[in-house]
């Protein structure tokens, strides 16, 4: 430890450069620990459990222009007609999609309205009986829709009179964990919960709840139709060329639109947070480099200027080893200063972010990642130029420049 | 031309005080050749650069044909300096990565002569130090006694009424010391005011005048008028 | 003395190659990522008609009952009820107004060679095209009268009426729409509205649409939403009248109100009218009020661009000060080692701003060519931006004021990083370096 005392001293003489490099350090680390704290958020988010099978899920519009089609009838043909292509594991007309940003959500209550009550919200999916088969979810408690519990409706006119839901929406709406069997209301009509499905991701992953989903075996017959199906592994862009052909052959008053797989909805739907991550992973990759080839620089520079006093310090008998000691030491110590300085940096701008950029505050061990990794990095990248310094031939001190 | 009063120079660090000129008296006359010697650490080098306006004085007077130098700003200094001053170094201190065309092209420039005037002087420079076939080539590829020349060519391009060498032959054998030791004579006779550091007092005595300054203080006076001559051939003998 | 000055720093830079790549590089990458950024802001940030950025207003208004709150920030809602859009279309005071729904149809050509296919509409009031400067190549907006007693006329896009006739004048004839016929009255010329200031619920960029329809046609043809639709109570919609009679919100609602005077007038009609409705029975909360937002402010409160951008805006600034911070230090280094030549030349006559000026055309021309590097940085960024990602074609683009933004944002950049260095280089004491080399 001896030797830190002339590191600092030579460090005061060439006080700019020190500092200038303190400074880079701590600005790296204070961007760097908050990016990657992003950067993780947004990856844990992107990469979080949806409950579906989105790579075997497609989508498409499905909008009947001719006034004289009976929709009601045509549905039937329909859902027949799909169901029936090789390669379709199951489908359904549906009021909205899972996962694709855009959709219905309502509150329900313990009692009908107008009373006052507990009351909890949810997306809800409304489809005939082939609903939970076609999402691939389980059924986990109670019993699945049947043909006899599905209601067709036109403006809403007759109304479903049971639902299914998830763990998470019942657990909310029924804190005691009695809600299978009970009976909730949306509006002023009654909806006898009778199954309880495994977990499943509503249309939007940035809700509020996004696992708070509730089915119910009602079809409106409406011109505008979503139809979501789900084909067997690896069959779906098969399927999904077909499916137009195959439907307007059999009434051509239509138009099929927007045939989308599911996972490419919600890659649409997330594309922001993907970016994101995308350009801070960029941005830190490129700061790590940057402020690398900073420190070289520098050190490089410092190996030149100390050349002649290198070369008196090894004909006054210090090894290479000690040489290579001096200059980690003094990357060292400007490391340190550096990551002090920038821990506080760092813990103040997660403090700016989260007050005025809505984002979720800084977890103190990104700090300490960042404050490892970019340690190491210093020491490699002084390494080199230390390895020249220790290179010089003690006989320097002696030569006449 | 040039008038020393009272000159001081003193450096400060944080321990000492150091004294590098004390009452520094001295007068300059037009077309003077002046030898200034004395140990190392005696202040020569302080007195030429103060003549020079490299740097500022602590206390005393100086005036450079007739314009006090203490109230010159910096800025002021720089155009006197690159009118009326030309400067040898021991060390030559050419510009490595310049040809010598454009070494000597250098105070020219600042001084914002023209392009054609420009290289009529520098070729005619070069010329008179030998050199003139050379002007593309870099100091590297230069004897030491023909870096000197060169900057001595340099030093010449401006037209200076003062030329301040220090130690001029002091990085050169015997032979080009010599060389460069007429040149400078002969540019004093054309009329430039030469002051010289040397420690040599062989070449010391080659001046019209020389001076001795011993811890900042000028203690010695001689007049080698017209002797030139006259010690050349006792030196040889 | 300028150009000699280039040709010095162009030499100096030249003996210290990889030195002088280095803080290229730097400059180069801070620049390019800073401007890939900033691109992006900016492009998101545009506000496509700053000259009538106060006189055109979005109408908000706080119908909930005292109970239920809304989850915007001034808790209003963006939108407008069938009633309200209604009412309001009474008011006298703006200069021009247009009640919006966005719609949609299935569209089934003439031609038998083109496929039916679905096409985005917008139900709006024939202020719509005057108010937004919409240009037409053919005819014009349909006739005031239509407004009140709607009548089944459209007006079609550039795009959509090559789609449809090939191209042309093509006013009088009629398209099908849901198997209704809706004559063409006019077709307007290539147009672009963005960020979509008219409509900001289903994204700001790419949405503008080929089909303008009367909003007086929402009752008659019972145009449904393909926006958004929302409610603050369970309210039974059986039939279409239901939802024009109900409280949800679902309609776009824009005045342009040319004065200060106007702006007043309709705050106060607003006040007004809500007092009115309050006694009809509606808009039981104490602070129910109505507001209107002008463009920026509207973008703005719509958070067109996302914090996600500012964030990343903000960081790439953090990134680019640390480039500087770099070249710096290196410059400091690289200028310090140079003090003899600045020695000599100090000697041989330049002045301190002479040779401050030599070092400032140095960094200059390294701002200068990092900029250009940059750019190209910054191009290939944005080009990865639009094949990665579809929402951003729109926006990863650069226009004029970013091109000239990269070099100037460069080269002042440098100049600050490079003063330091240079101003202590220009004060060195020339003498130190002259004895001995």
């Amino acid at each position: 430890m001896s030797e830190l005392r002339p590191i600092f001293n030579a460090l005061m003489r060439g006080k700019t450069g020190a500092l200038l490099l303190i400074m880079q350090v701590a600005v790296t680390l204070a961007i760097v620990s908050n990016a990657a704290f992003i950067i993780n958020d947004r990856l844990t988010y992107l990469h979080q459990e949806t409950g579906l099978q989105d790579q075997n899920l497609f989508r498409f519009n499905l909008y009947t222009f001719g006034k004289q089609v009976d929709i009601r009838q045509q549905q039937e043909v329909d859902e027949t007609l799909l169901r029936n292509i090789p390669g379709v594991a199951d489908a359904v007309v549906i009021n909205q999609v899972p996962l694709s940003g855009s959709g219905d959500s309502t509150s329900f209550n313990l009692k009908p309205s107008p009373q006052q009550s507990q009351s909890e919200r949810a997306a809800f999916f409304m489809a005939d009986e082939h609903l939970l088969n076609t999402l691939g979810v389980k059924l986990e408690e109670g019993r699945n829709f049947t043909a006899a519990d599905v209601v067709y409706s036109q403006y809403y006119d007759k109304n479903a009179a049971v639902a299914l839901v998830t763990r998470q929406f019942i657990d909310g709406l029924f804190p005691a964990g009695d809600g299978l069997g009970q009976t909730m209301y949306l509006g002023d009509i009654p909806l006898k919960i009778i199954g309880i499905v495994a977990p499943m991701k509503g249309p939007w992953l940035k809700d509020e709840k996004p696992d708070n989903v509730v089915l119910i075996p009602q079809v409106e017959g409406v011109a505008f139709k979503r139809v979501l199906v789900r084909t067997e592994a690896g069959r779906r862009d098969e399927v999904m060329q077909q499916v137009a052909s195959v439907l307007l052959a059999s009434e051509s008053e239509r138009v099929v639109s927007n045939i989308k797989g599911v996972d490419e909805l919600l890659a649409t739907y997330n594309s922001q947070d993907k970016l994101m991550s995308n350009m801070l992973l960029v941005l830190i990759c490129v700061l790590l480099l940057v402020t690398a080839l900073g420190i070289s620089g520098l050190a490089l520079f410092n190996v030149g200027r100390r050349t002649r006093q290198i070369g008196t310090r090894r004909a006054l008998g210090a090894k290479k080893s000690d040489i290579l000691r001096y200059f980690l030491l003094e990357n060292s110590l400007v490391s340190i200063s550096g990551m002090i300085l920038g821990s506080i940096l760092a813990l103040a701008m997660s403090d700016v972010l989260m007050r005025h950029y809505s984002l979720p505050r800084l977890d103190n061990w990104f700090i300490l990642y960042s404050l490892c990794g970019i340690y190491l990095m210093g020491m490699l990248a002084v390494y080199w130029p230390a390895l020249r310094a220790a290179q010089i031939a003690p006989s320097i001190a002696t030569r006449n420049v | 031309m040039l008038n020393m009063t009272n000159i001081s120079k003193v450096y400060r660090s944080e321990m000492v005080q150091t004294h590098a000129l004390r009452d520094f008296n001295l007068q300059v006359n037009e077309g003077e050749f002046i030898a200034v010697t004395g140990p190392s650490g005696s202040g020569k080098t302080t007195f030429l650069n103060i003549a020079g306006m490299l740097e500022t004085y602590t206390g005393g007077t100086y005036e450079l044909d007739g314009i006090n130098v203490g109230k010159l700003t910096d800025n002021g200094r720089a155009e006197l300096r690159n009118q009326k001053i030309g400067f040898i170094f021991q060390g030559f201190n050419l510009i490595p990565d310049l040809n010598l065309y454009e070494n000597v092209e250098v105070p020219l420039r600042y001084r914002g002569i023209k392009t054609a005037e420009r290289k009529r002087r520098i070729e005619r420079c070069l010329e008179q130090v030998g050199l003139g076939a050379r002007a593309k080539h870099v100091p590297a590829q230069l004897s030491g006694g023909q870096q000197q020349r060169v900057a001595i060519a340099r030093a010449l391009a401006g037209e200076p009424r003062f030329l301040l060498a220090d130690e001029p032959t002091g990085n050169l054998d015997s032979l080009m010391a010599r060389q460069v030791m007429e040149l400078l004579e002969s540019i004093n006779k054309d009329g430039a005011t030469i002051i010289m550091v040397t420690h040599d007092p062989e070449l010391a005595r080659r001046a019209q005048r020389n001076i001795q300054v011993v811890d900042g203080q000028i203690c010695d006076f001689k007049l080698y008028q017209g002797g030139a001559e006259q010690q050349r051939a006792t030196a040889g003998a | 003395m300028f150009i000699h000055y280039i040709d010095l720093a162009w030499r100096s830079l030249k003996r210290t190659p990889i030195v002088s790549l280095l803080m290229l590089l730097a400059i180069a990458i801070g620049i390019g990522i800073t401007m890939t950024s900033l691109s992006v802001y900016h492009m998101m940030s545009v506000n496509p008609m700053q000259h009538k950025d106060e006189q055109i207003f979005a109408v908000q208004l706080r119908t909930m009952d005292q109970d239920a709150s809304w989850w915007t920030v001034d808790n209003l809602p963006h939108q407008l009820t069938y009633q309200d859009a209604m009412n309001l279309r009474q008011s006298p005071v703006p200069f021009r107004q247009t009640a919006m729904l966005k719609t949609g149809f299935g569209v089934k050509p003439d031609n038998a060679n083109i496929a039916p296919f679905m096409e985005v509409a917008r139900a709006a009031d024939s202020d719509f095209f005057a108010m937004f400067e919409v240009p037409f190549a053919h005819g014009g907006p349909w006739d005031k009268r239509i407004d009140l007693q709607g009548e089944t006329v459209a007006v079609i896009g550039a795009e959509m009426n090559r789609k449809l006739f090939g191209g042309g004048n093509n006013v009088g004839k009629d398209i099908v729409l849901d198997s209704v016929a809706y004559r063409v009255v006019g077709i307007l010329a290539d147009w672009k509205l963005e960020p979509q200031i008219y409509d900001l619920n289903n994204g700001a960029w790419g949405n503008n649409e080929q089909l303008f329809i009367p909003f007086s046609l929402l009752p008659i043809e019972e145009l449904k939403s393909w926006g958004n639709n929302n409610g603050w109570k369970y309210e039974e919609q059986k039939t279409y009248q239901d939802k024009l009679n109900s409280e949800v919100v679902w309609l776009q609602y824009r005045v342009e109100l040319t004065d200060k005077q106007m702006q007043q007038d309709y705050r106060d009609y607003l006040a007004g009218y809500i007092k009115q409705q309050q006694q009809l029975g509606r808009f039981n909360r104490d602070d129910a009020q109505g507001d209107i937002k002008y463009i920026s402010q509207w973008l703005d409160y719509r958070e067109v661009v996302s914090d996600d951008n500012k964030v990343l805006v903000g960081l790439s600034f953090m990134f680019l000060a640390v480039c500087l911070a770099n070249i710096l230090s290196l410059l400091l280094a690289k200028f310090l080692k140079r003090a003899p030549e600045i020695g000599v030349r100090r000697a041989l006559g330049a002045s301190k701003t002479q040779v401050f000026m030599q070092h400032l055309v140095e960094v200059g021309m390294l701002g200068l060519a990092g900029g250009v590097l940059g750019l190209a940085i910054a191009q290939l960024g944005l080009h990865l931006l639009r094949s990665g990602f579809s929402r951003y074609e729109q926006v990863a683009q650069m226009d004029l004021t970013m091109w000239l933004a990269a070099p100037t944002i460069s080269i002042l950049a440098c100049l600050l990083a490079g003063c330091y260095p240079a101003w202590k280089v220009c004060r060195t004491t020339p003498a130190l370096y002259l004895k001995t080399q």
